[in-house]
């Protein structure tokens, strides 16, 4: 069933700068959704419009078929910085997520997903005394505790090393295969697209437009030993490369020496 | 062998107390006038005396009182208009060039008039007062309102606050520091203030005893105005930093606290 539903959303600035043009996107119930693309394609963009920060210049997103018109109750995201409330400790920043809970569910929930994210005994901490996994962690569970059904991620695993990047994957879809919300995300990670999302949405720039959709075949969850994981990056690296040959300078077209930064 | 060094206190008075030491030693073999610039010893004879006589406790709770209402009221003031200004852009474009303007005239230049407008007793030693406080509370309220981190509001948006909730659960504890730290300047312009105040004309107050030790030749009474003024300026202020302190202790700074 849709869950989400973006038709014909199109972003221009008061500049005049076209950022988006007639995106298509649909994500069912439970689905999770990568999108994918070069710098400046516009993906933050676009996420930042299903959040309700900014108003689309044109087409409608809908939730449920009820078309969004700013922040929705049912959205909750997390950026690309944890964007902690430095004045709240660690138990109170997941709280302020749950403000439409009663106060006894809120404090329930907190508890409950201190322990989940690992953070059990932190709930008293200050952000600044946590690590930038740690604070990510207490962000995840701050967007988790309202019962979302539908999550926004912006890149919130790229300012993390390896390690800590790969046990927020777990966490993540450990969290996910529990609560089953609905995840739109947008990384620049090939490898971490193809571990999480159901769908990868490669975008073009100039302006950001959908360039291809390509499902994922790797099961979950992902053996990245697998030839099928390696099929699957190869595929989404060369959708990506395809969608940014006519921003390449003239001479460096397809056969010649360009340098991917997807691989 | 690691030598511990002293208390923060303790390291504060080593400068006075060297100073005094030396100080004394100076007039007591002829190298410095007596008279002119009485040792320690004898301002503290004069303190004690001022003190004893109960002179000393009228005059600095009367500066301390003016003091107190005239940085509760420029507080009050700057902290509501930075607040208006800061929040508002149709209040910031319609007030705050005045307001700046007005910070440009030289505070003392308002003496005459706030005399003739509001006469020579305590009305118009409030208001001199006051004026000097707001004047930083209300810039720094309205600075700090402006460079509230737009990333954290907008976490206040994506999790369905309204605006009054955003200021009061976002806006507000980002301010607080730089409103803190905006008081602290405040009061320390508050204490600059009553001096002029009390010049204008009183009968008592701190301000007072230095212009009686001027007009009596009397540089001991001068001098220990001046530290009772030394001593209440920084009791007001660390005061003030341990009622702030519990708000700020989850700053990641430096000093981790002011």
């Amino acid at each position: 069933m849709t869950r989400l539903a973006i038709h014909q959303l199109g972003k221009t600035y008061a500049d005049g700068t076209e950022a988006l043009r007639d995106i298509n996107i649909q994500a069912d119930t439970g689905e999770i959704v990568a999108i994918l693309g070069g710098s400046g394609c516009g993906k933050t963009t676009l996420l930042r419009l299903v959040a309700g920060l900014d108003q689309a210049s044109s087409g409608t997103i809908s939730v449920g078929g009820q078309v969004l018109t700013g922040t929705h109750p049912a959205i909750s995201a997390v950026f690309q910085e944890p964007r902690l409330l430095p004045w709240l400790t660690t138990g109170a920043n997941i709280a302020f997520g749950g403000g439409r809970l009663t106060a006894r569910d809120r404090q329930a929930r907190t508890t409950a997903l201190l322990d989940r994210v690992g953070l059990a005994g932190y709930a008293s901490r200050w952000p600044r005394e946590l690590s930038g996994g740690q604070q990510q962690r207490v962000a995840i569970a701050r967007a988790l505790i309202g019962h979302p059904e539908i999550l926004l991620l912006d890149e919130p695993f790229s300012a993390l090393d390896p390690v800590t990047r790969a046990s927020l994957h777990e966490l993540l879809l450990d969290l996910w295969r529990d609560l089953r919300p609905t995840i739109l995300m947008v990384t620049h990670d090939v490898e971490e697209a193809v571990v999480l999302a159901d769908r990868i949405v490669v975008m073009r720039p100039k302006p950001g437009r959908v360039h291809d959709v390509l499902p994922v075949d790797v099961p979950r969850p992902s053996d990245k030993a697998l030839p099928i994981f390696d099929l699957m990056k190869r595929r989404v690296t060369s959708a990506i490369d395809r969608s940014l040959a006519d921003d390449r300078p003239p001479g460096l077209k397809s056969g010649s020496l360009w340098l991917s930064p997807w691989v | 062998m690691k030598l511990a060094w002293p208390a923060p206190w303790i390291t504060g008075l080593i400068l006075p107390l060297t100073l005094g030491v030396a100080w004394e030693l100076a007039v007591r073999h002829g190298m410095m006038s007596g008279r002119l610039m009485p040792p320690p010893s004898r301002l503290a004879a004069s303190a004690w005396t001022l003190a004893r006589s109960g002179d000393l406790a009228v005059h600095a709770l009367a500066t301390l009182g003016r003091v107190a209402i005239g940085f509760a009221c420029g507080a009050v003031a700057g902290t509501m208009l930075g607040m208006l200004t800061g929040a508002n852009v149709t209040a910031r474009r319609l007030l705050d060039p005045s307001v700046q303007a007005v910070r440009a005239i030289p505070s003392i230049a308002w003496v005459p008039l706030f005399i003739l407008w509001l006469g020579i007793f305590e009305t118009s030693k409030l208001t001199l007062i006051g004026l000097g406080v707001f004047f930083p509370v209300y810039l720094g309220v309205l600075s700090a309102i402006q460079g509230v981190d737009r990333k954290l509001i907008e976490v206040g948006r994506v999790f369905g606050l309204s605006v009054m909730s955003i200021a009061l659960r976002i806006t507000w504890p980002a301010v607080l520091p730089s409103w803190i730290a905006s008081l602290r300047t405040g009061l320390g312009l508050g204490f600059m203030f009553v001096v002029a105040a009390e010049l204008m004309g009183a009968s008592e107050g701190l301000g007072y005893l230095l212009l009686d030790g001027q007009q009596m030749g009397r540089a001991d009474t001068i001098l220990v105005a001046m530290i009772v003024f030394a001593l209440l300026g920084k009791a007001a202020d660390g005061l003030l930093v341990a009622v702030s302190r519990p708000l700020l202790c989850w700053q990641d700074t430096a000093r981790t606290r002011l």
